[in-house]
């Protein structure tokens, strides 16, 4: 026995000089920004003069996910494709890769295809990290990440690695500079949404003087719900229920006490953040407890077309009460934006859905930041990055407001949003997707107004 | 005597956990292969040297040391336990709240990593004894209802307590596996940044797979000597039959306490350890599903041995990672391959969204399933399948070749 417990100690204290002899002078730890070279067999460290595809020959600089000698650039992408905003995230992908594949045809990035690499993080951190592991030694950027904790996750390794990811979620923290050093988001975030269109449903109802404001817990619900004080105390609104973070989409009795919440305030306008199946619940309660008369909205990824689904109890009076909000144009608008999607996936033979546009304004950020790094000579992750965080104008041609990533924070924030009605008969003859467009890029004088220095709510 | 290795003549030698010249080498051998890994050195492994796989393999040990403990429990003193997730959030949180950041709006302390660890246990052990008594009074199936609703609660708790876990969805971050002495502003030792060992460049997540080896190897040491101790006797008479034990002398009472302590002490260390390594966890990871993730470890590794809960974490683990490059394999040979075999490979794999397969090849095109829902098939599928067959799970298994290999060619 006590031979055994000799050697046991040994190995420990061996454990422990080997730990303490290697990092302990000098220390190497490299916990800022500092671009490291990701340890792994797949990329390769070259500066190749090349001619690409017949072109004049150039010097690219390009360490992971560009091979200038196959001619292929690797985007990753990390999607919920199993998860609760899989229906949704599907197509998206779907439509990165219909309009990577109509690049490539028309000759890809100077010659260089694109090849896009998803994987499944199922809406879960620890997933979301691993696939970031697994993706960063092959990808020279990330074309998306679902989920604002999971994008606060490998924010860190972000930066320590020097990689670009562009956000899947419109939390305001994106065009907070404390935050975004890696990020290139897009889309109006949460918190001016609730003051472009609360502010918008007081020009419907000038006679409004009292508000309830139900949201979903996390950083969704509570940057919307920011807004939505923000703007109440603005226009001297009273707050007549206040369901912060209240809603639990899983769990049915947040939804009752959510609705009995709204109906007893008798407000006049209703903001509700969350999906669109915790939205029906609500209103549908709070419709059946005879609440009538308000206005109501949330949130883009609060509504959804099956809503106002022919087969839908709550259809009419929805359409009547409910202002839809979007970050991008729905299907039908028209505009050369609305043009190019609608023709990607008629190509494509899919059926009509707006989400193939938030595909397509990502893919198409993450062309223009390639182009400009191979024009720049640098397409290594570092240049990938460089060049993102350096475009004025990313322009959508009326499918989204136009995004710039130079300036001050208060300049870039994108403020310009669309507003839709609900269209129940245009879903059920397969005119519409759903909704029909009453504003495009619009921002309401607060939301024009609002200073913006820093995230509206803080996630950690 | 040589060449009669299971011929023990003194105490010791009979008591010993490598009792065999063959468990020792072997024993040695395996050890050194892991240590080698983060450093690519024998052929075949090289892959294991990436950062994702490294990534995988250390949580392979987190997992063990929690897999060890609800072994003690389970395996050892026989009480069905589904609460094992709520211990390991107990711990996690106990652990950011020592640990975690001063700045901001979140509860922590900001004090180094050995206190934090031990107290993760620690105060995971004290909730663990507080719960002790109840496995007195129920058994079984109902012993098991009370440690769930022990889960329920705990996600209750976490996900309104805001200004320790951050609230339900946003979660908050977990303090870095790093060493310091007190609150420095460098650590002695960062498991998170590459770095040199010896002269050798490493990774961080090399860096933390080995300090994790060695973490679950004494660990497992632990628990395997626990069974050999009196009161590793003492739970595993309570586990045959608890009343015959506790006529003969065996306190019931104090003996299940003893268990749900040291088994919540693992799993407080091993939740400790499964937040910091993934740097950020919401309240909702500490829920049943993790729960039974364990049980699952446990009952396809073979219940009741360590060797088993060992090889079970790792089968867990790894599982969907190797499920997803087999699918990735099949649908470069339904693809590129030509034959029977590229036939039989397109019947499983769907390769785009208008062919038919079972799983689905590309992420998120088709009408197969996904590679996350196959693995939950193939869970379920496995537990039952485990339990039928084989109870004694992959531990069981390996007896069994062993054992043939053992009277070779005499096998009847």
């Amino acid at each position: 026995m006590r031979k055994k417990s000799k050697w046991l100690a040994l190995l420990l204290v061996l454990g422990l000089v080997l730990a303490a002899c290697g990092d302990g002078e000098g220390g190497d730890t490299t916990t800022t920004a500092v671009a490291e070279e990701p340890t792994t067999t797949a990329g390769e460290e070259e500066m190749t003069t090349t001619t690409a595809a017949g072109e004049e020959p150039a010097e690219i600089a390009t360490d992971v996910g560009v091979d200038l000698e196959a001619g292929t650039i690797t985007i990753g992408l990390l999607s919920d494709l199993s998860g609760p905003f899989s229906p949704l995230v599907q197509v998206i992908v779907a439509g990165h890769e219909m309009y990577w594949a109509k690049v490539n045809a028309d000759g890809g990035i100077n010659g260089l295809t694109v090849q896009v690499e998803t994987r499944d993080t199922e809406y879960d951190t620890p997933t979301h990290v691993q696939r970031y592991e697994e993706l960063k030694g092959e990808v020279v950027a990330f074309g998306h990440s679902t989920g604002s904790p999971q994008t606060i996750a490998i924010n860190a390794d972000l930066q320590a690695d020097g990689i670009l990811a562009v956000p899947l979620t419109w939390y305001s923290g994106w065009s907070d500079p404390a935050i975004n050093a890696n990020l290139v988001p897009h889309g109006v975030p949460y918190c001016i949404e609730s003051m472009n269109m609360i502010e918008y449903l007081t020009q419907q109802a000038p006679d409004a003087a009292t508000i309830a404001i139900a949201t979903d817990e996390g950083d969704y619900g509570e940057d919307s719900s920011a807004g939505a004080m923000i703007v109440a105390e603005a226009l001297g609104l009273e707050v007549a229920y206040d369901g912060t973070a209240r809603i639990n989409a899983r769990d049915e009795a947040t939804l009752a006490e959510v609705a009995s919440g709204i109906t007893g305030s008798d407000a006049d306008l209703v903001w509700v953040t969350t999906n669109s199946v915790a939205f029906g619940a609500i209103y549908g309660q709070a419709f059946a407890a005879g609440f009538s008369g308000a206005l109501w909205s949330g949130a883009g990824p609060s509504w959804s077309p099956a809503l106002v689904a022919p087969d839908s109890v709550i259809s009419e009076p929805l359409s009547n009460d409910f202002y839809v909000s979007a970050y991008y144009a729905p299907w039908a608008a028209d505009s050369p934006g609305n043009q190019e999607v609608r023709e990607l996936v008629e190509a494509a033979g899919a059926p009509p859905l707006d989400f193939y546009a938030e595909g397509v304004i990502e893919a198409k950020i993450m062309e223009q930041a390639l182009r400009a790094a191979y024009d720049a000579g640098d397409m290594t992750q570092a240049g990938v990055l460089a060049a993102a965080k350096s475009l004025e104008t990313v322009a959508f041609d009326g499918l989204a407001p136009d995004e710039t990533y130079v300036g001050e924070p208060n300049d870039r924030v994108q403020r310009a949003q669309f507003i839709s009605r609900p269209d129940p008969a245009g879903l059920a003859d397969g005119t519409s997707t759903g909704v029909t467009l009453i504003e495009s890029m619009y921002t309401s004088p607060l939301g024009a107004s609002f200073e913006f220095t820093e995230t509206c709510f803080s996630l950690s | 005597m040589r060449g009669r290795p299971l011929l023990h003549t003194s105490y010791e030698a009979d008591q010993a956990l490598l009792n065999t010249t063959a468990k020792r080498v072997m024993l040695g051998i395996f050890l050194l292969i892991l240590v080698s890994i983060p450093f690519q050195i024998v052929p075949g492994l090289k892959f294991l040297g990436e950062d994702d796989w490294l990534r995988l393999l250390a949580t392979t040990a987190i997992f063990s040391v929690g897999a060890l403990g609800l072994n003690i429990l389970i395996g050892l003193a026989g009480q069905v336990s589904l609460g094992h997730s709520f211990f390991m959030g107990v711990g996690a949180y106990t652990a950011v709240w020592l640990g975690g950041s001063v700045d901001g709006p979140l509860i922590g302390l900001g004090l180094p990593i050995w206190i934090w660890l031990p107290a993760a246990g620690v105060v995971a052990a004290v909730v663990g004894l507080l719960i002790g008594p109840t496995a007195v009074r129920v058994r079984g199936l109902y012993l098991g209802i009370v440690t769930l609703g022990l889960v329920f609660i705990g996600e209750y708790v976490f996900r309104n307590w805001d200004s320790l876990t951050g609230g339900g969805q946003i979660g908050r971050d977990f303090p870095p596996l790093q060493l310091r002495i007190w609150k420095e502003a460098e650590p002695i030792v960062d498991l998170t940044s590459p770095g040199s060992w010896l002269g050798v460049d490493i990774s961080g997540n090399g860096k933390t797979f080995l300090v994790l080896t060695i973490g679950t190897v004494v660990f497992a040491l632990l628990a395997k000597n626990l069974q050999r101790t009196r009161v590793g006797r003492a739970l595993m008479s309570i586990r045959d039959r608890d009343v015959a034990a506790e006529i003969m002398g065996v306190d019931e009472f104090r003996y299940k306490m003893v268990a749900f302590g040291i088994s919540s002490f693992y799993a407080g260390v091993a939740g400790a350890l499964l937040a910091s390594f993934v740097r950020r966890e919401s309240p909702e990871g500490w829920d049943l599903f993790l729960s039974v993730e364990f049980i699952a470890i446990i009952l396809i590794g073979g219940a009741g041995t360590v060797t088993g809960a060992l090889l079970g974490s790792a089968f867990i683990v790894l599982l969907p990672r190797v499920v997803e490059d087999f699918t990735h394999w099949l649908r470069a040979i339904a693809v590129d391959g030509d034959g029977i075999f590229a036939a039989i490979a397109n019947l499983f794999v769907a390769t785009s969204s208008t062919d038919f397969g079972l799983v689905n090849a590309i992420a998120g095109v088709g009408p197969g399933l996904s590679v996350a829902q196959l693995n939950l098939v193939i869970y379920g599928l496995l537990i039952i399948g485990f339990l039928i067959f084989e109870p004694l799970g992959l531990y069981g298994i390996w007896l069994r070749v062993r054992n043939y290999w053992k009277g070779w060619p005499f096998t009847y």
